[in-house]
């Protein structure tokens, strides 16, 4: 079962299902549109916008990691320059003839020319070698962007003003509200572009060159050039990207270039899942999330998320949407049904366990580190004191009882769900 | 003509401390193909652990257990976690090493914190042992040296003299037919896995006091490390050294004279412009040589990728 | 075809050829002349050289002397893309196919570049007729349209092979190159994907690795024994069935085994 298999094969010839090719597209316009009217408090908009940004960004890495085979260590780099870029167009006296929606072109564009450079030399082998070079390169830019202050601002990094441009059918976009219209409106324009770029001619050869470069050479395609224009096109979009990371935060700062943020993008799409288009989308949500929720949580967020990486890795190399496209089967032969009650039996005594673990982690964090005589914490809205033995006691005993019941149902999951891919029914 | 010998000690320092990661790691990848991208992470356990370990027993007990404790990790690492993704990909293998260098840092700061650890270079080394112009030597440097070269030589010794180095050899190149010969080739996996990670942690025992040991450790030197194998050539051991070298000379010299590009550009015959704060250049103008030493490995490594893809010493096919 | 190619010019030219790998000389130094639509097949030991022979020509390796022209183009220095532009296309002993995308996809990458798209980012591939109807007529040569919608890598032995030389013809070569097309095959499998070597290759020039003697008697117009890297025999099958140098070397053995 491969779990690196591509968007599901459609007949190439056009389909006569509409519906099955706009209906996504659709439907995520229309969320987009009234999302905002749902959760309308300011935080919950600057998370949406984070959260697109990232999605735009993913989208664009996995050009590369999901598509092309490339493994890219440094990747943060070129949404981090179209940041900067458009940033400095923002301090222009020019910007006030140019309006704000059109800014993330320049964006793109620096983006993209930074990627034409690095990629001249950078993409004429993949694989380790591949990785290394972005690597390298992505220090080398990181490292000098607090040398060149003229660009990169150094420690403060660059601000700007994103309402000194020229207004837009009379918006200003002082509001939140109006950024996150802008960019939900890049956010569709480019999905929409990248998948169609999928579709093209050299989105199918960066396909078969991932697969088997060797063979794609004895097609006529020169394996190095294919991997260039989608390293190129990938850079345009992560430009993009840098362009409303600069509109909503109107500060960029040496941190959008790092390695840091280079991983964790790289993580964000391997989560969401490389084999399909709409991986690093549901990576996106559902890291951004867990960034802002969790982190308000507990300090040790960057464990879990740790931890949850190495585990996806190891055992569902096909992140999240591999997750959700190994029940299409199922689903297509009417089975689904099958799977709900001994999903419950079997997934939420695991959880239970798995937050049983989380609070005893939580605790040992908390003994080993807190000041001197503060004994008390608060886990799932109890207070405690962590030095008693008590505490320790239940969560041990949860923990373990919820483990013990997972173990015993796991196997009728497991049966069941080899009946659910049975043709024959259950 | 002293501060040069000073600066070439302090240079040899630095390069056979990045030899004893780049070896290991250049060793790894061209039996395995696989690039680990946790071996500064465990280069970073061999230091915290020798500090705990000399809290309670001494230094040279720490010297002796960490890179132990470290090796049997790696290899459990190879075994449980790198064994299973093998069957993924190259670019799994990639991801899930580098996945593990983020946990252990994040373990590291969940077990000892977030701050610089107290790890003290031991009071029978901590003496000065000569004096070059002013500058004094530490002994505990020239005991680094003295660790780092015959680790090397030992190391040269095992794989080039003993039976078990040239199976070794074999199945760096050919892994398929050792093992047809009868030779368990994941055990030797196992082990060349964790010897790499064992010669991490010995970096790590003895570079913790002078660099300092901190949860970032493993950050700083990891990219570096990886830097100078593909400088050097991609699974060549000589080439490691003589990158490690390289780095650490260049490095050093780099820092401790101060060369002002002002004066090179000036030389060249360019003027200055007269207005710095305008000037789009002005950082150009004002860089300094210290400023620069750190990121010269990575222009280095550019240039390298730009004019000989396959590093210094390495085979054409890397 | 470009203003280097000789219409005059033999479909492959090979001119003491030699190749080394280290101190092992593999390719001792070959002459050898294939004219257009000529059906030559190359038979030879294993170990003889064969592979390497095609690869030397299609630039996996680099010739450590000699030559090798392209309907009169030395190909020396050219990449195996640039190569495969000019007209040559080969298929691998080992299959060599896009295991994880479908059947048709397989086949619609091979017409890419032949019909102009290169490395366009403005076309639709879903949209494109000719793509389209140009994979479907080639699924219909080499009978896999039931499977059209499969991942290439859950096809049977046999039908890998015959998507192999489905994708190897697609892009309209005029010299294919065929290694071992039938390997591993039963006689049913065997005629079969002979039959379908036949009609695909109609017109064009062959030149094909063989083990399989029937298939060899059956194709090829001319053939070529290799031995220890030299050609030691050319000519029509006959003759080279008569030959005492090939009986010695080679065909005293393998007579036995022709079905």
């Amino acid at each position: 079962m491969t779990d690196m298999a591509n968007n599901p094969t459609k007949p190439a010839v056009a389909s006569p299902s509409v519906m099955l090719t706009f209906g996504p597209w659709i439907v995520s316009a229309v969320l987009l549109l009234i999302l905002p009217l749902v959760f309308q408090q300011n935080s919950a908009i600057t998370i949406m916008n984070q959260m697109w940004i990232t999605v735009i960004f993913a989208l664009a890495y996995n050009m590369l990691l999901g598509q092309g085979g490339m493994l890219s260590f440094g990747h943060a780099v070129y949404m981090g320059v179209g940041g900067f870029a458009c940033m400095h167009i923002m301090n222009w006296d020019i910007f006030g003839s140019i309006p704000l929606p059109i800014l993330p072109i320049f964006g793109g564009l620096f983006g993209m020319g930074l990627a034409m450079i690095v990629g001249a030399f950078s993409t004429r082998k993949a694989g380790t070698v591949f990785a290394m070079i972005s690597l390298g390169v992505g220090e080398l830019i990181a490292a000098c962007s607090v040398i060149i202050v003229a660009f990169f601002g150094g420690e403060e990094g660059i601000s700007g003003d994103r309402t000194y441009g020229l207004p837009f059918f009379g918006v200003e976009f002082l509001k939140q509200i109006e950024v996150y219209y802008l960019i939900s409106l890049w956010l569709l324009i480019s999905a929409g572009l990248m998948f169609l770029y999928s579709r093209t001619p050299i989105g199918r050869m960066a396909n078969a060159v991932r697969d088997n470069p060797e063979r794609a050479e004895f097609l006529g395609y020169s394996a190095r050039w294919v991997r260039y224009y989608s390293f190129v096109a990938s850079g345009f979009f992560c430009g993009i990207a840098g362009a409303l990371f600069a509109i909503n935060y109107e500060i960029v700062t040496e941190e959008n270039l790092n390695t840091a943020s280079s991983g964790v993008i790289l993580l964000v799409t391997f989560l969401g899942g490389v084999g399909f288009f709409f991986g690093p989308i549901i990576g996106a949500i559902a890291f951004t999330l867990l960034q802002t929720v969790l982190s308000l949580q507990t300090e040790l967020w960057a464990i879990y998320a740790g931890v949850l990486f190495v585990a996806t890795v190891m055992y569902f190399p096909g992140g999240l949407a591999g997750v959700l496209m190994m029940h299409v089967p199922i689903l297509r032969l009417g089975n689904g049904k099958m799977l709900i009650m001994p999903y419950i039996k079997a997934l939420i005594p695991a959880a239970i366990g798995i937050l049983g673990v989380c609070c005893l982690i939580e605790m040992t964090f908390h003994i080993r580190h807190s000041s001197t005589g503060d004994h008390e914490m608060t886990l799932f809205w109890t207070t405690f004191d962590s030095h008693s033995l008590i505490p320790w006691f239940v969560v041990i005993a949860v923990t373990t009882a919820a483990f013990t019941v997972m173990r015993r149902n796991l196997p009728e999951l497991v049966a069941t769900w080899h009946d659910a891919n049975d043709a024959k029914g259950a | 003509m002293d501060l040069i010998l000073v600066n070439l000690i302090d240079g040899l320092v630095t390069g056979l401390l990045l030899f004893m990661l780049s070896a290991g790691l250049t060793l790894i990848f061209s039996m395995m193909g696989v690039l680990n991208f946790a071996h500064a992470s465990f280069y970073m356990l061999g230091a915290y652990f020798a500090y705990s370990i000399s809290l309670a027993v001494g230094f040279w007990m720490g010297l002796l257990i960490a890179p132990l404790i470290v090796g049997v990790m790696g290899a459990g690492v190879e075994r449980y976690g790198l064994r299973r993704v093998h069957q993924y990909g190259h670019v799994p293998e990639l991801i899930f090493t580098f996945g593990l260098a983020l946990l252990i840092e994040e373990l590291v700061q969940f077990i000892w914190g977030k701050n610089q650890m107290a790890y003290e270079i031991p009071e029978v080394l901590n003496f000065t042992a000569f004096s070059i112009a002013g500058n004094s030597i530490p002994a505990f440097k020239i005991f680094m040296i003295f660790i780092s070269i015959s680790i090397f030589i030992g190391l040269l010794y095992v794989l080039t003299k003993t039976r078990i180095g040239m199976i070794i050899q074999a199945a760096l190149s050919y892994p398929r037919t050792v093992e047809a010969l009868g030779h368990n080739v994941p055990l030797i996996f196992m082990g060349v896995f964790g010897v790499g990670t064992a010669l991490a942690g010995v970096a790590g025992v003895i570079a913790g006091p002078v660099l300092g040991t901190f949860p970032g450790m493993a950050f700083v030197l990891g990219s570096i490390v990886f830097v100078t194998i593909v400088i050097g050539g991609l699974g060549s051991l000589w080439g490691a050294l003589v990158a490690s070298l390289l780095i650490g000379w260049i490095t050093t010299f780099a820092k401790s004279y101060n060369i002002a590009m002002s004066d090179i550009l000036q030389g060249v015959g360019l003027s200055m412009p007269e207005n710095m704060d305008d000037s789009i250049w002005r950082d150009l103008w004002t860089v300094t040589s210290p400023q620069i030493a750190d990121i010269l490995p990575y222009i280095l490594m550019v240039l390298i990728l730009i004019f000989r893809p396959y590093g210094l010493l390495g085979n054409r096919d890397a | 075809m470009n203003a280097m190619t000789d219409m005059n010019a033999p479909a492959l030219h090979i001119e003491g050829l030699k190749k080394s790998f280290g101190k092992a000389e593999i390719i001792r130094g070959i002459d050898l002349s294939i004219g257009k639509a000529e059906r030559h097949a190359i038979i030879g030991p294993n170990g003889a050289g064969k592979s390497t022979l095609f690869n030397l020509i299609t630039a996996r390796f680099a010739p450590t002397s000699g030559k090798v022209s392209l309907h009169g183009q030395n190909l020396a220095g050219l990449a195996p893309y640039q190569i495969n532009r000019l007209g040559l296309s080969r298929s691998f002993q080992i299959t060599n196919i896009f295991p994880k995308m479908s059947v048709f996809e397989n086949v619609r990458c091979a017409l890419l570049w032949s019909q102009g798209y290169k490395y366009s980012f403005w076309n639709l591939v879903g949209r494109s007729r000719d793509l389209t109807e140009g994979a479907e007529a080639i699924l219909e040569e080499i009978n896999l349209t039931a499977r059209r919608d499969l991942p290439a890598g859950v096809l049977s032995y046999a039908e890998q092979r015959a998507l192999e030389i489905g994708i190897t013809i697609a892009g309209g070569a005029d010299v294919i190159m065929l290694d071992e097309p039938t390997a591993g095959m039963s006689n049913t499998e065997t005629d079969y994907i002979t039959d379908l070597i036949m009609r695909v290759t109609e017109g064009k020039t062959l030149i094909m690795v063989e083990h399989d003697m029937g298939v060899v008697f059956g194709l090829a117009d001319q053939i070529s024994v290799l031995v220890y890297g030299e050609i030691i025999a050319t000519g029509k099958p006959e003759e080279v069935r008569g030959n005492a140098k090939v009986q010695e070397a080679y065909l005293g053995a393998a007579l036995e085994e022709e079905h």
